[in-house]
């Protein structure tokens, strides 16, 4: 009959036993008698396994943390005082690491291609053109200075170095040559402008005591005298120009 | 010093109004009085309010503790399974077996772990409880245990309070709590079983 000791211990005195035999505190005769029983009794031998393996399950149960500001929450509730040891709050990494944060991941692709061989000229090209352009401009990386970059010395910075430009492009020989060239041909070939005639009310009523312009000019010739045509004063070029243009 | 006297100087301290003592009372016991409710109440935000409540109450009746009548975390314990007791007598969570012969839940029948959890028929238990899912399943068949089953197994096997301990906070004999600690487990490892049976 089950649930009855066929040996010696009674199931009852089984089920007494039992939490204590799971924690090995049993021994001696109580302890055999007590396997005999589980052995030969169909109720406890099952009932034995599974408080068995609930107790496995159970030890290996980990212990769970409470809120990290519950401490403060329960003092605020009774006491009224915050807590004297300040809470771990998790630390906020400071701005140029959150910043490496979100860049590394967009520039990484990015930084990995340029390495390759093939974009190494393009970028020594690039600063070495940039390197000229700064050096025409007559910037100076080495002697920057905090005042160099003022809204005001950059304005100047920029008209000053305009002029040098404009400077040194006049000055080229070749371009003063070509120039003088394009100016002699155009007084050659457009023809001159006739003279305009004085308004009369301006010379009677002109008392700014300025000197008289047309008496300076020609003192012999008077008003009414028709203007004579005459030819343009042609500049001959001289023979070596012309040796060299031909 | 001992940690009996540490504490009993604390409660002198508390006693005379000093706010750190009392702070440090609150550190010693939070994590064990939040763990207790965590697994009996059974969802992290009832925990919370739980362990506040506990510690009110503590607060306001901490002249009436007397050391001559037992240690003072069988007092804070006592407190914390009053609380829960109260907890879930308002809730009515009589969804339980009582009986090693109990049919599982509808919503056991219907639970599946088969996508997480896998091979299980080689592991033994302590090997299965490590992976997340696996604790949760044991968290959860917590639950459905009776009241007086889970409060005896959390205190014993969850909290380590020995037999005679348990018995003053929950105020039977000593032979009853060890019943209702054996049955506990051994309907513990039937509810888990039928789980893990329906996944393999």
């Amino acid at each position: 009959m089950p649930g009855e000791n066929p040996i010696r211990m009674q199931c009852a005195e089984f089920e007494a036993l039992l939490a204590e035999a799971l924690d090995g505190q049993l021994g001696g005769a109580q302890l055999e008698s007590f396997q005999q029983h589980r052995g030969a009794c169909p109720v406890c031998g099952p009932l034995f396994a599974q408080a068995e393996t609930g107790l496995s399950w159970l030890k290996a149960v980990p212990q769970v943390e409470p809120p990290v500001n519950l401490v403060n929450r329960i003092l605020a509730a009774t006491t009224g005082v915050q807590a004297r040891v300040p809470v771990a709050v998790p630390v906020t990494p400071p701005w140029p690491k959150r910043l490496r944060g979100w860049v590394t991941p967009v520039l990484a692709p990015v930084w990995s291609t340029a390495r390759q061989p093939r974009f190494a000229m393009s970028f020594a090209m690039a600063f070495f053109s940039v390197s000229i352009a700064l050096n025409a401009a007559g910037v100076r990386l080495g002697a920057l200075r905090a005042a160099d970059l003022r809204p005001s010395t950059l304005v100047r910075g920029y008209y000053e170095t305009s002029a040098k430009v404009v400077k040194y492009y006049e000055n080229i020989r070749f371009v003063y040559e070509l120039e003088s060239r394009v100016r002699d041909l155009k007084r050659v070939t457009e023809p001159e402008e006739p003279a305009r005639p004085v308004k009369e009310k301006n010379r009677d009523n002109n008392t700014s005591g300025a000197p008289d312009h047309n008496r300076e000019q020609n003192y012999s010739r008077q008003e009414d005298q028709p203007v004579l045509a005459s030819a343009p004063a042609v500049q001959l070029w001289p023979v070596h120009a012309l040796r060299r243009l031909v | 010093m001992e940690d009996v006297q540490v504490v009993g100087l604390l409660l002198r301290r508390c006693l005379t109004g000093d706010a750190a003592a009392w702070e440090d009372i609150v550190r010693r016991y939070q994590r064990r009085i939040y763990n207790i409710c965590y697994r009996f109440a059974g969802s992290a935000d009832d925990a919370d309010d739980l362990t506040q409540e506990v510690f009110i109450k503590m607060y306001k009746t901490l002249n009436s503790y007397d050391v001559e009548r037992g240690a003072f975390l069988t007092w804070v314990t006592t407190i914390t399974r009053n609380l829960l007791v109260d907890h879930f007598r308002k809730g009515k969570h009589d969804r339980l077996t009582d009986s090693l012969d109990a049919t599982p839940a509808q919503e056991e029948e219907g639970r599946s772990l088969g996508a997480q959890i896998e091979d299980k028929s080689t592991a033994s238990p302590a090997e299965q409880v490590r992976s997340r899912e696996a604790g949760e399943a044991v968290h959860e068949a917590l639950q459905k245990l009776s009241p007086e089953l889970r409060e005896a197994v959390i205190l014993r096997d969850l909290q380590d309070m020995d037999y005679k301990e348990i018995a003053g906070v929950l105020k039977v004999p000593e032979g009853t709590v060890k019943s209702r600690i054996n049955r506990g487990r051994a309907e513990l490892a039937r509810l888990l079983s039928r789980t893990y049976r329906q996944v393999i």
